[in-house]
Order: structure tokens, then sequence, then C-alpha cells
């Protein structure tokens, strides 16, 4: 039973995770035209690192060598460091002496291709867990 | 023939219970890290073992490759193609495992209340 509910931690995990990558995106779209932000610069894309936890160290199962649920955590958002793109614009408040715009490093497609896959795995872990609170449910039925 | 005793079968059948809950936990597990860099897809292979045990086949030299271990511990799946992250989940494999992993634990559930509905009625002496 222990074993069900940290696989259902594990999935909720990763619920939280595709939320943070699709709530990312979102923001790197939606400031996909921000010249200026609080530091003057441009809006720099942000990226999501995910990375694998082992729900819960219960030395007991690591001991039987028993299945232990591996969930995920999202371990930073960092700034994507690549240049800025250029645009010739002159007549822009932040262009420059030549008349270039230096806009966001944000690639529009990239960021709803990103946002695509986040859902669906999204979907996918929210089947997991209705499958294996199926199996709960069954648990809880040998009592009857 | 020895006649199966109610209690290996009670017994076979937690064991399938126990089986079928760690597939389940491990495909979740494989399921919630479907994008998380260098991954590697894990898998409880307990039908694999049971057909190696039974096939008979045995290790004559320590230099061959050893049987995966027997007691339900999760290893590396071997034979996906990795994607350029070092990722190996499939989305589809591990539904699939989830979906009969659920199958199982309901046939072996099925079972057990049977036998306990039989155990009931001996014991109310068939009322």
């Amino acid at each position: 039973m222990s074993g069900l509910s940290s696989a259902i931690n594990a999935s909720a995990s990763a619920l939280d995770a595709q939320r943070a990558r699709i709530e990312v995106a979102v923001s790197n779209i939606a400031n996909a035209e921000s010249t200026r932000g609080p530091d003057g610069l441009p809006y720099r894309r942000r990226d999501v690192v995910l990375s694998a936890t082992p729900m819960d160290a219960d030395p007991f199962a690591n001991a039987l060598g028993r299945a232990q649920a591996v969930g995920v955590t999202v371990d930073e958002v960092v700034q994507d460091q690549d240049a800025f793109r250029r645009r010739y614009e002159p007549s822009h408040p932040d262009a420059d002496a030549e008349g270039f715009v230096a806009t966001p490093n944000v690639d529009v497609p990239e960021e709803m291709v990103d946002m695509l896959g986040a859902a669906r795995a999204y979907q996918a872990n929210l089947t997991a867990i209705n499958l294996i609170r199926d199996t709960i449910q069954r648990a809880l039925e040998l009592g009857r | 023939m020895p006649e199966i005793s109610d209690a290996a079968i009670l017994s076979a059948l937690g064991r399938q219970l126990n089986n079928a809950v760690a597939k389940q936990t491990v495909a979740a597990s494989n399921l919630a890290n479907l994008d998380t860099p260098g991954y590697r897809t894990h898998d409880v292979s307990f039908d694999e073992t049971l057909d190696g045990q039974l096939g008979g086949v045995m290790r004559t030299n320590t230099s061959h490759l050893a049987a995966p271990p027997t007691d339900g511990t999760p290893v590396e799946a071997q034979g996906l193609a990795s994607r350029r992250d070092g990722n190996n989940v499939q989305l589809d494999r591990e539904l699939l495992a989830l979906s009969k992993a659920g199958g199982e634990f309901s046939r072996a559930q099925t079972a057990l209340t049977a036998k306990f509905r039989l155990v009931r009625y001996a014991i109310n002496e068939g009322r």
C-alpha cells in the first residue's frame, strides 16, 4: 500500500513539474517582444531544469531491494544565455545608434512545441494516477 | 499428487498482488520522469525471471552474463532507443505496463475474494 501511495506521489510530483514547464513556456511567449525588463535589458528566455528524486528514502525498503517510486522535481529555472536577436527598427524607443533593437532570444514555435510536450506528459501522469487509484480501490474491495 | 493447500494459494495470490504493485510503482516512476534528461527506464521483470527459472538454463561459467535479480529489484530496461538528452522513457510502453499491472492486480484480487468467500462460508457452517 505504501508502494501505491508513493507511486501516486511520484505522478503528482510530475504534474507539478509539467505545470511549471507550461508556466515558463507561457511567460516566454508572453514576453517574446519585451525589449525592456527590470534590468533595462530585453527579456531572456527561461528554461526549467528537471531532476529525478526518489519519493521516500525508506531504508527498510532499500535494504530489501523493493521497487521505490522515483518522482521528479524542478531543480531551478535558468535563463537562456543565448544572444539577443536584432531587428532593424530605427523608430523604436529602444533602438541603438545604428537603428537596431535587441529583442528577446525567444523562439515562439519552439515554446509551443515545448508546451505541447508538457501538456501531453501532464495527461499521461494524470492517467497514471487514475490507474493507480483503481488499483487502490480494488485493494480496498478485498476487505468486503 | 499432493493437494495444494489453501495457504499456498493465498500466499501465491498475495505475491501476485505485490508484484503488480511493484510494476505499477516502477511504471509510474518512469512516466513521472518522461522529460528528465539522462533518466533511464527501469523495469521489474518477474515473468522473465520465472521463465528463466523454468527453462532450466544454468550458468556454467562465471564469465557468462548473470541472470537478472529475482527479488523484484528494479533494473535498467535494455534495448530501448535513447533520445538526445539520454532519456529513454516511452510513453505508450509505460501506460501499457500500468494497465497490464492493473489487470494482474484485478485478477488476483478477484481470486482472493473468492477464496475468502469460501472460508467465510465454512466459518458460518454453510449458512
